[in-house]
């Protein structure tokens, strides 16, 4: 320990400080006369492996120094905004639908048509391509797909005898059975908040269709109208009915989740990446259902959630950026990438591979009439965050609904003007 | 060339050594704060262009419960950090004895104050969660289930204090800690001569002495209760909907997450007004000290 302490003089310490400003400051335009690209990601860690593996083929192959920066999913969302203004990379991971609109107005999301046109992308996403097209444009290339709906465990139903619910009746009956076998008939951590929007996405699709619900979502729609009544009086009763985690609002969706891994809750209601909450054995047993029926006539309608990659209008290497892309974008290499979550493939050329799960989500996806995205996608940011909110205590204070669909009314009404 | 510098130093060089100070003040604090209470009249999505709406932010912001909820939990927070002094004081006291073995409890009371705030937010979090915490295990011990207090919009904002205060503790305990060190010892031998002891001797004597001391600690936990925010975002994220969110973190969220910078500025322009006022004080009581009048 004396001995590096020892080395490290004061005229050492200058000296590389002095350097590293140097590197920092003058170094990084001298660099970027090569070739360089930057990726900011916010992948979960199974993905992002997989990721950085194929960003340093891409690199080997083409000569080019790929950097790539991930952040987590969270930071990701608050630091966009900062750095697609002030520091863009080349290419950065966002949300398609209505979360990427908002960039495209403000002018802060390149237009990559002429890459999509180029590679006949339109071809084998079909209707995917509306989730990234502003004005018969696009400005993002999606990935793979967040297909939500309802998750059990095959061992644990057929230990205790249950049957996967396909109707509001069997649903009802499934988690009556669960509760008198000591089960959590729904697990639902509601820290993070928005589980409970995906809760109330899948009543209002299966309620009223998804028409109205995307009514609803573009803020046509007043969250005091009368058609939203059976939504919550539904969801009432099922709280009503105890059919959901005690004090849900203390636990993230994780702990919520490790409730049905270890087998002490019945069901959940989530999207692909519950699996990295869960040991393997667990994902092993893991099903996937789709969100029981209301009515028979309306739907399926589900929400898929889309995520995509795009090139920010400020990118330094906005060239390098679309070749990566075109790179990135290859059936076996998107494949690779997909797969790493469990992700439902956007492209119809792509292979689903082995896995049980992204199969039945996939298959699932095909008997689909329409999708929505989900609540926080669908709606503006301020709507989203208030919406949110207003579900989260709903889930705790059923009896306040009218307040809080008059409060959500109040936020819809200033949300939209703008 | 050397006489002009001889002739001007009187001003010269304080003006140099005070210049960066100043210029960063003014940089980092004085504008940015301006800037800010301009932003308050604006309505504003952090990114596109900014239109005039007057003082509608400040109008909003007083109809909105949630202000009036994050207000109040506040006060809550400055009320219940009024514990962390006289707690402080009483470690300081405890352990600053020569006994063997107190060099250890000084090092785990100092603790708290290395970890980092959301180290200390995310070990509470673990410690009343009501499935497996350790508060659940206690109050199973007991035959009792244990109250889920992240999730009861009552009890939530106490939570995070209790969690708050454990830090704040110990950095009160370290400030007076010092202060007993520099205590005159001929007063204290003196009193004792004339038979002064225990609380008496505390209160007459070492108190007084602590003046100092005691102001500092009460002052800093008082900033401290009203810029908190590490604690309330990593353990509740201000929930359940909102009710253990606080000033600070009504500010973060309404302008980082719905992108609501004007409102978000003039939520920060009423936290700069409380905060000035207890700033006010400090600075007025602190000039008092200095000059002997206090």
């Amino acid at each position: 320990m004396a001995e590096v302490c020892h080395s490290i003089t004061r005229r050492r310490l200058v000296q590389a400080l002095g350097s590293g400003l140097l590197l920092s400051g003058l170094g990084v335009p001298a660099l970027a006369a090569s070739k360089e690209l930057t990726i900011i990601s916010d992948l979960d860690t199974p993905q992002y492996l997989v990721f950085r593996e194929l960003a340093e083929t891409f690199g080997q192959q083409s000569g080019i120094s790929v950097t790539v920066n991930n952040l987590a999913h969270e930071a990701n969302k608050t630091a966009i905004g900062n750095y697609l203004v002030a520091d863009p990379p080349d290419i950065c991971f966002w949300f398609s639908g209505q979360r990427m609109r908002q960039f495209v107005k403000l002018g802060l999301f390149s237009d990559i048509s002429t890459l999509v046109e180029r590679e006949n992308y339109a071809s084998v996403l079909g209707p995917l391509l509306d989730a990234v097209t502003v004005d018969g444009r696009q400005y993002g290339l999606p990935l793979g797909g967040l297909f939500w709906g309802l998750y059990y465990r095959a061992d644990i139903f057929a230990q205790h005898g249950l049957t996967p619910p396909e109707t509001f009746d069997d649903f009802y009956r499934t988690c009556n059975s669960a509760k008198a076998a000591g089960l959590i008939p729904v697990s639902m951590g509601t820290r993070e908040q928005w589980p409970a929007a995906g809760w109330f996405d899948h009543l209002d699709l299966r309620i009223n269709g998804l028409d109205r619900h995307m009514a609803l979502m573009r803020g046509e729609m007043a969250y005091t109208d009368t058609a939203l009544d059976a939504v919550f009086e539904q969801w009432a009763q099922m709280i009503h009915d105890d059919l959901f985690l005690h004090n849900g609002t203390s636990y993230g969706w994780q702990q919520a989740a490790s409730f049905l891994g270890q087998g002490k809750a019945a069901m959940m209601d989530l999207g692909n990446f519950i699996t990295t909450a869960l040991s393997p054995e667990a994902v092993e047993q893991l099903r996937l259902i789709r969100f029981p029926m209301y009515d028979s006539a309306i739907g399926p309608f589900e929400d898929f959630a889309t995520n995509s990659v795009h090139i920010p209008k400020r990118a330094q290497h906005p060239e390098l950026a679309r070749e990566f892309l075109a790179y990135f974008y290859q059936p076996e290499v998107l494949s690779r990438f997909v797969g790493a979550l469990s992700g439902v493939p956007p492209r119809s050329d792509m292979s689903v591979g082995d896995d049980p799960l992204a199969r039945t989500a996939t298959q699932l996806l095909r008997n689909t009439q329409g999708t929505s995205q989900y609540f926080d996608r669908d709606t503006p940011p301020q709507m989203a965050e208030a919406g949110l909110k207003g579900f989260q205590q709903f889930t705790v204070y059923p009896d306040r609904e009218a307040a809080i669909r008059q409060q959500l009314e109040r936020v819809r009404q200033r949300a939209y003007a703008s | 060339m050397h006489s002009l510098l001889h002739r001007h130093r009187g001003w010269l060089w304080p003006t140099l050594f005070l210049a960066p100070g100043v210029i960063l003040f003014w940089v980092v604090i004085v504008a940015s704060s301006a800037e800010s209470l301009r932003i308050s009249f604006f309505q504003w999505d952090g990114l596109g262009d900014m239109s005039w709406v007057g003082v509608d932010n400040y109008i909003a912001l007083f109809h909105d419960p949630q202000f009036y909820t994050s207000l109040k939990n506040n006060i809550i927070w400055l009320v219940l950090f009024m514990a962390a002094p006289p707690l402080g004081l009483a470690i300081a006291l405890l352990v600053n004895q020569q006994l063997r073995g107190l060099r250890l409890v000084k090092t785990l009371f100092f603790m708290p104050l290395v970890m980092s705030q959301v180290a200390v937010g995310v070990v509470f979090t673990w410690f009343y969660d009501p499935a497996n915490g350790l508060l659940a295990l206690v109050f199973r011990a007991m035959n009792a289930t244990a109250p889920a207090l992240l999730s009861d919009p009552q009890w939530v904002t106490v939570a995070v204090v209790i969690a708050g205060l454990w830090p704040q503790v110990s950095f009160c305990m370290i400030l007076f800690m010092a202060g007993l060190n520099n205590l005159d010892d001929s007063q204290i031998e003196a009193a004792r001569v004339d038979g002064a002891r225990g609380f008496r001797m505390l209160y007459h004597v070492v108190l007084p002495q602590l003046r100092q001391v005691n102001f500092i600690a009460i002052a800093i936990t008082v900033i401290g209760a009203l810029r908190s925010f590490d604690m309330v975002s990593v353990m509740t994220g201000g929930g359940p909907f909102g009710s253990s969110s606080v000033l600070a973190y009504q500010m973060y969220e309404e302008s980082i997450q719905s992108y609501r910078f004007g409102y978000g500025a003039a939520i920060a322009a009423v936290l700069f007004v409380i905060m000035a006022l207890f700033i006010a004080w400090y600075l007025y009581r602190m000039l008092r000290i200095e000059r002997g009048t206090a």
